[in-house]
């Protein structure tokens, strides 16, 4: 008796030891034996700049109004809002006294230099992906090429015992996988470069892949069926990336995705919500070589397998019959027909590349409405391609039209064209809109991504 | 880029994504169709192409190359657009006048589609704004338009 009381002793005395040893290591580096160097080179400097763009660092910890990379940006979590932090090589508020070791901690581990843990709304289960080279070059850019700026971080207001972060280190053990992207060897040049990029740096899952109950991003690579199968996040959809015919690219080509990354439009549609932010800082900055690579892997991915969709295809009933309809008082026709049809078209179509289409754009046949509210009420944020901001803008309804009006007309254009989107409630919209208003106690900040 | 407006074809130096408001008016200088809002909500830069009418300043010119562009410096050319501005002046229809090409153009296409538009067919087409108010008048005209016998 004595002895097996002993024995469970034992066992609770080696497991704790453990635990804390887990919760309190700081995680190797491949850098932890490199001495620092000289001066970086240009080249260095000029790669570590482009992994910047694919990581797209400045997207969050940038506010409208502040210095780059200075952070501050509002987050929200399901236990609080965190900020996020200034990543400038600042020494006191910044990053200024990070090794290369250190700045990989934080970048591929989640471990920031004094030994607190990272919120993984730092994307670290992506970006643990990403080789040593371009650690270093990121690493060289930050520490040489952006400008320190002193402000100090704000404390997160998750309070005690829920801001203890020593538990984060189980949640790493649980939902990261632990490694450098491996290059498959099945698979071609490009197809890796591709799966490289959307996995690490350009950590597409963020938004794109649906999370678990701990905010885990569901899968983390295409061996997973949920990875970027679409997800709600700030009260956007981000629709899925797989090949599904309607709410995935099923009907896009490598040269549709190549060109909606590069120039934030093709003849499918034009970028916005939180995607306007991705490509006015990221992905048009891309090589022609990675943006092609990025649509080459995600050709690759198939379809959901429960996906029973029948491919859209394009109906001409309502073009014809929208005067009709708008005669006989069908809801949302005579709105769509006065405030919408001027530049999506009374066919749907949008006019070629430049205003994108309502007949068949996944936001109009997803069963996730957010995006389709979301941007009716707010409207879209400036796209800026090549330092031009674009000529054609969709204005926000918010103050034009009721929650009514406007679930009338979504679900017009939802049904309209051979769309096929569930129908949208007033319900719905006035819950959008109270989230959307700034001037409201319950406002949507950014999510985790 | 050729454009055929108001049945002449001009040769435009413009990007194809160039909205057609800045076209006619910039570089072609016919300044009777107006810049208002700039997002398609006010009419007041109402074109009509192939008579259906168009808000130029949303209307990306690739979008109408091959088309027919009628302003209103065209507009008494058209039998329809011609009453039109008849009875503008008999009900004397204009106060500022900014908003009122973009008005007449909204009538014509209205009633080249439908002869006799009902209350509600009118209601539906004439959405464009007017700050003085004129919204009485343009009504009495565009109802007397719309009883004219044998159709407008």
């Amino acid at each position: 008796m004595k002895k097996s009381l002993l024995t469970v002793l034992g066992v609770i005395v080696v497991g704790a030891a453990g635990a804390a040893w887990i919760a309190t290591r700081a995680p190797s580096s491949s850098f932890d034996a490199v001495a620092a160097s000289g001066a970086p080179s240009d080249d260095l400097l000029a790669h570590g700049e482009y992994v910047a763009r694919l990581a797209d660092c400045v997207a969050c910890h940038t506010t409208p109004e502040g210095k780059p990379f200075a952070g501050g940006l509002k987050m929200g979590t399901p236990l609080g809002a965190i900020f996020t932090t200034n990543i400038t090589p600042d020494p006191e508020t910044g990053i200024g006294n990070y090794s290369l070791a250190d700045f990989d901690r934080a970048i591929r581990h989640g471990v920031a230099a004094d030994g607190h843990r990272l919120y993984p709304a730092m994307p670290y289960p992506s970006y643990e992906k990403m080789s040593d080279d371009d650690v270093k070059a990121l690493y060289a850019y930050f520490m040489s090429d952006v400008e320190p700026v002193v402000q100090a971080n704000k404390a997160s207001e998750i309070e005690w015992p829920l801001n203890m972060r020593w538990p984060l280190a189980f949640w790493n053990v649980v939902f990261t996988d632990g490694g450098v992207y491996q290059a498959k060897t099945s698979k071609d040049e490009m197809w890796n470069r591709g799966a490289y990029l959307v996995q690490g740096p350009g950590h597409c899952g963020s938004c794109h892949t649906p999370r678990g109950v701990v905010m885990n991003e569901k899968a983390l690579d295409e061996s997973g069926p949920e990875y970027l199968s679409g997800a709600v996040l700030d009260g956007w959809y981000a629709p899925s990336l797989r090949n599904d015919p309607n709410v995935g690219l099923g009907r896009w080509s490598e040269d549709d995705i190549y060109a909606y990354l590069k120039n934030g439009r093709n003849q499918h549609g034009v970028v916005f919500g939180s995607m306007v932010e991705a490509f006015n800082n990221s992905t048009q900055f891309m090589t022609d070589n990675d943006l092609k690579s990025i649509a080459h892997y995600l050709k690759s991915l198939p379809a959901n397998a429960e996906s029973t969709d029948v491919a859209w295809s394009y109906d001409p009933a309502t073009a014809d019959d929208l005067s009709k309809d708008v005669a006989d008082n069908v809801p949302g026709a005579r709105t769509y027909a006065a405030n919408c049809a001027f530049c999506h078209g009374r066919d749907g179509r949008g006019k070629n590349e430049w205003i994108p289409p309502l007949a068949g754009v996944s936001s109009m046949l997803t069963p996730q409405a957010e995006s389709a509210i979301n941007v009716t009420l707010n409207g879209s944020m400036r796209v800026v391609s090549n330092g031009v901001p674009d000529a054609y803008r969709m204005p926000p309804y918010r103050e034009h039209l009721s929650d009514q009006q406007m679930a009338d007309v979504l679900t017009y254009a939802r049904s309209a064209w051979g769309n096929t989107g569930d129908a949208v409630t007033a319900e719905e919209v006035a819950k959008l809109r109270s989230h959307t208003d700034p001037a409201s106690i319950d406002v949507i900040i950014l999510q985790m991504r | 880029m050729k454009l055929s407006i108001n049945n002449e074809v001009h040769d435009v130096e413009a990007d194809g994504d160039t909205p057609l408001l800045w076209v006619i008016r910039d570089n072609l200088g016919l300044t009777g169709t107006k810049y208002g809002c700039g997002l398609a909500q006010c009419g007041a830069c109402s074109v009509m192409v192939d008579g259906v009418v168009t808000r130029s300043c949303v209307t990306p010119i690739d979008s109408v190359e091959g088309r027919e562009i009628t302003t209103i410096e065209a507009i008494e050319n058209d039998p329809v657009g011609k009453r039109v501005v008849e009875k503008w002046v008999e009900y004397q229809v204009p106060q500022c006048g900014y908003c009122q090409s973009g008005q007449v153009m909204a009538a014509t296409a209205l009633l080249r589609e439908t002869q006799n538009p009902t209350e509600d067919d009118v209601a539906a087409a004439m959405v464009n704004l007017c700050r003085c108010g004129t919204y009485n008048a343009i009504h009495a005209a565009v109802k007397d338009l719309a009883g004219e016998k044998g159709g407008a």
